[in-house]
């Protein structure tokens, strides 16, 4: 039966909206076939309505047993907040169990403050010499770099200085000189007038 | 609806803190449903009793599973469901089934009680699945997505067997309903 617009069984069952429902109704007016149909299906319900329920023969309950308890570990288990609670409890006792047996380190109360010392001075002796040996060299090789390179730079300068000091000596001769001359020739030209 | 003044979920509640009596009220209001249920899947009233307890206690055992105590119900028939199947595949296929009225015997009106055979008699020629879905649908009122709930398949599956079923019991039913009981 293709020639109603939605299946006859979903409306039958009231599975269709409301409006697809409206156009059910008004397609089985015009509808024998589906209409007859529809008859035969809500006769069909009406035979399988005439079976009736039955009682059970006996009633089901259980009894508080063991058997049908959950057991304990189940009972926590399906219970979220009991198996928080619990791991919570084992958390804490753990913590507790630990800070109490746990093993206490051997300190002694009274320590040898003067071995202490001893063994402390000579470590740092051990240890301080060298590196004062080290310290110094390294300190000396620096001051000694730093004054040869002074006494390289002061005798650039000093030999710089001598030869501006020859120049001068040599000019200052040769002016004198030429100035001796000047006199004598004008001592001689002086003499010579009447 | 009958008022009830605790809801299932609170006796669902109780039971999974151990509560007996609150699982034997859960139970008295659903046992019932599923024996009946159970006695037209299997057709057999001691078979479906055994069921019945086997399911109520398999259900007791698993409350932790539940996730929704308000979708207890799909829940309960989904456990009843595996463990019908589960006898019926022990069973050899069903083969006891009375053949349908012949032509004198369907020119007859029928008494109630004949009707009522020729139901059962309609109802177990049909397949468990068929059979199952007419059960889930016409007389425990389920909607289709709880009976797909309950079956772990498709909705469409569910309307497939549902309306294969019907097309069969059409045949056999409309015809002594159109001549009426006496």
């Amino acid at each position: 039966m293709n020639c109603s617009p939605y299946d006859l069984k979903d409306f039958f069952f009231g599975e269709l909206e409301a409006g697809q429902g409206r156009q059910m109704e008004e397609h089985l007016e015009g509808c024998s076939e589906c209409r007859e149909e529809f008859e035969r299906l809500r006769l069909t319900r009406t035979a399988l309505d005439s079976l009736r329920e039955e009682e059970p023969p006996r009633r089901i309950a259980f009894v508080s047993d063991t058997v049908f308890e959950p057991r304990w570990w189940q009972a926590l288990w399906q219970s979220g907040p009991r198996l928080g609670f619990a791991s919570a409890a084992l958390l804490a006792a753990a913590i507790l169990v630990h800070g109490l047996v746990r093993p206490v380190p051997n300190v002694s109360p009274t320590p040898d403050t003067a071995a202490i010392e001893a063994r402390v001075g000579a470590e740092v002796a051990r240890r301080i010499a060298p590196a004062v040996q080290a310290a110094v060299s390294e300190s000396e090789a620096r001051q000694a770099k730093k004054t040869e390179e002074l006494v390289s730079a002061t005798r650039k300068n000093f030999e710089l200085q001598r030869d501006a000091d020859r120049v001068w000596i040599a000019e200052t001769v040769t002016l004198l000189q030429k100035k001796y001359n000047v006199l004598q020739l004008a001592s001689a030209e002086m003499g010579a007038r009447p | 609806m009958i008022f009830r003044e605790v809801e299932d979920r609170d006796l669902i509640a109780k039971a999974r803190r151990g509560g007996v009596e609150a699982y034997n009220l859960l139970i008295s209001r659903w046992e019932k449903r599923v024996f009946n249920y159970l006695l037209r899947l299997v057709r057999n009233r001691e078979d479906a009793l055994d069921l019945s307890q086997e399911a109520f206690l398999k259900a007791y055992q698993n409350l932790g599973k539940l996730e929704d105590a308000g979708r207890f119900g799909p829940w309960l028939y989904r456990i009843a469901h595996n463990e019908a199947f589960s006898l019926l595949r022990k069973r050899k296929p069903e083969g006891d089934a009375e053949p349908p009225p012949t032509g004198e015997a369907r020119s007859f009106r029928m008494f109630p009680i004949e009707l009522t055979l020729a139901v059962k008699s309609a109802l177990a020629r049909l397949d468990p699945d068929q059979r199952e879905a007419v059960i889930l649908k016409i007389y425990q009122g389920f909607k289709f997505e709880e009976i797909a709930e309950v079956l772990s398949c498709p909705v469409s599956t569910v309307k497939s067997r549902l309306y294969t079923a019907l097309d069969l019991l059409k045949d056999t039913l409309a015809p002594i309903q159109t001549r009426g009981v006496q």
